[in-house]
């Protein structure tokens, strides 16, 4: 096989843009798990993780520019390294919106203003998103990746519901602002990520057929 | 093939079923290319794919390889190159060529482009002027016009080159082939001809021949590539170089060709 180095160079540009997807499932995951039990010391935890995507970030950001200096990579392999520099940066977004997630258990005292059922259904919905969106990238599978993407209005949904109550809820007892804002907060940090898995699955469809989509 | 130029608005060079042995083998199997007006069409495809035959073709190059029986239309201008009372001296004349390696006359600057209005019958006066502009054109009067009747051979290989392109526009064609023009040049003489080269489109119909991909991909509307003496995909090179529609354009491109 000639370009053995560049192949294998790509084969380790598509490890790490998937190293980067897994961080981002686990802090996301993790920081739901810290908010919703209020558990300080797993949110703490959480944080940590933050600068491992900075590395994983940097990492990829390097051999693209490597890449594409030193190899020109063309078609298939052009498409690939344009959509990896694309999803690290969506996936970094992602990692990013979860450490929010993860401060806020240190922010709320004495439990929650009310039951997190649809938000832990948005987290759900949302956390599967992102995992499929990453399959879709591995197995470069662009159905999957329209599919993964047309989930966002399930989130759409429950965000507004949420919104709407806790507006509610505040309308009539201002003395909950404080926890219900946070709570606000983080309803807003999920739709954000769900719109940035519908970003990996532009990416993905992009890679797999060369057609420029919106998804979201 | 690709859709947008299977049906081209002003195609200057149409080639239909083209085929072409040299001896019992072929080298050409059933070319069909609609090459469009002012436009720069590369053609790539590793060494022996029939790229620089198929070249030669177009202004019947091969006339000159003994044994070399061609099949097929080369319609220029929608007229068949290869019917009958054809002026090949003619042909060549609209249809010019630049080789590989600079190969200037062992003479001066100025009597290398003169050569051809002088064997066509340009006065000295038209032929002043012709020098000019076909140096001014190749963008080479600047480096040049203050020795005109120096050799020829004394100019860099760079400089050579662009030479041999202002002789080719000296007799007025409406093409210019190029063969692997650039194969013998450094990058700042390479670049030179690259911005040459897509100058020229404004005036003339230009097809390449080029081993280099980046070269292909920066300088033309249109890529062919071949791979066995058959045209395996031809369309808009951002096409061919962002999405090829064949896996061995891709492969080939991509350098996966083992």
């Amino acid at each position: 096989m000639v370009r053995e180095r560049y192949l294998i160079q790509l084969d380790l540009l598509k490890e790490s843009v998937h190293s980067l997807g897994e961080l981002a499932e686990l802090i996301l995951n993790d920081s739901m798990d810290a908010v919703i039990n209020l558990d300080v010391e797993l949110a703490a935890k959480t944080l940590a993780l933050e600068p491992r995507a900075d590395e994983l970030e940097e990492g990829i950001e390097v051999s693209i520019f490597d890449l594409l200096a030193l190899q020109q990579p063309l078609a298939s392999d052009l498409r690939l390294v344009v959509s990896g520099l694309k999803i690290s940066a969506d996936l970094r977004r992602i990692v990013g919106l979860s450490i929010n997630i993860a401060k806020i258990p240190g922010k709320i005292e004495g439990g929650h203003v009310k039951p997190l059922i649809d938000t832990r259904k948005m987290a759900d919905i949302t956390a599967d998103m992102l995992t499929n969106s990453l399959k879709a990238f591995e197995t470069r599978d662009p159905e999957l990746a329209r599919a993964t993407a047309a989930r966002d209005e399930e989130v759409d949904r429950l965000f507004y519901s949420v919104w709407v109550e806790l507006l509610e809820m505040m309308a009539k007892d201002s003395s909950i602002i404080s926890k219900a804002t946070h709570l606000l907060f983080l309803i807003r940090y999920l739709e954000r990520i769900a719109d940035h898995c519908c970003n990996i699955c532009e990416s993905v469809v992009y890679l797999t057929t060369a057609e420029r989509v919106k998804l979201n | 093939m690709t859709e947008a130029v299977q049906n081209v608005a002003q195609p200057q060079i149409e080639v239909e079923s083209l085929n072409l042995w040299y001896g019992e083998k072929q080298a050409l199997k059933n070319i069909s290319m609609q090459i469009p007006k002012n436009s720069v069409t590369a053609l790539i495809g590793p060494s022996g794919c029939g790229k620089s035959t198929f070249i030669r073709c177009l202004n019947r190059m091969n006339d000159l390889i003994k044994n070399c029986r061609i099949e097929g239309k080369v319609l220029v201008d929608g007229r068949d190159i290869y019917g009958k009372g054809v002026d090949v001296v003619d042909l060549r004349k609209q249809v010019g060529m630049v080789f590989q390696k600079p190969n200037p006359f062992p003479m001066s600057i100025y009597d290398n482009i003169a050569y051809g209005p002088r064997i066509h019958g340009a006065s000295k006066k038209d032929i002043d002027g012709t020098v000019e502009h076909a140096l001014r054109s190749a963008a080479l009067w600047n480096e040049t016009s203050d020795r005109l009747r120096s050799p020829a051979l004394s100019l860099s290989g760079g400089q050579q080159q662009r030479l041999c392109i202002a002789r080719t526009m000296a007799v007025k064609p409406e093409i210019i082939l190029f063969d692997e023009p650039c194969s013998a040049l450094d990058p700042i003489s390479t670049s030179r001809i690259e911005e040459l080269i897509m100058d020229l489109k404004k005036d003339y119909t230009i097809v390449i021949v080029t081993h280099n991909m980046q070269q292909a991909a920066r300088i033309s509307d249109y890529t062919g590539f071949f791979l066995m003496g058959e045209l395996i995909e031809f369309g808009q090179t951002r096409h061919i170089f962002e999405n090829p529609l064949e896996k061995s354009t891709e492969d080939y491109i991509t350098g996966r060709f083992g």
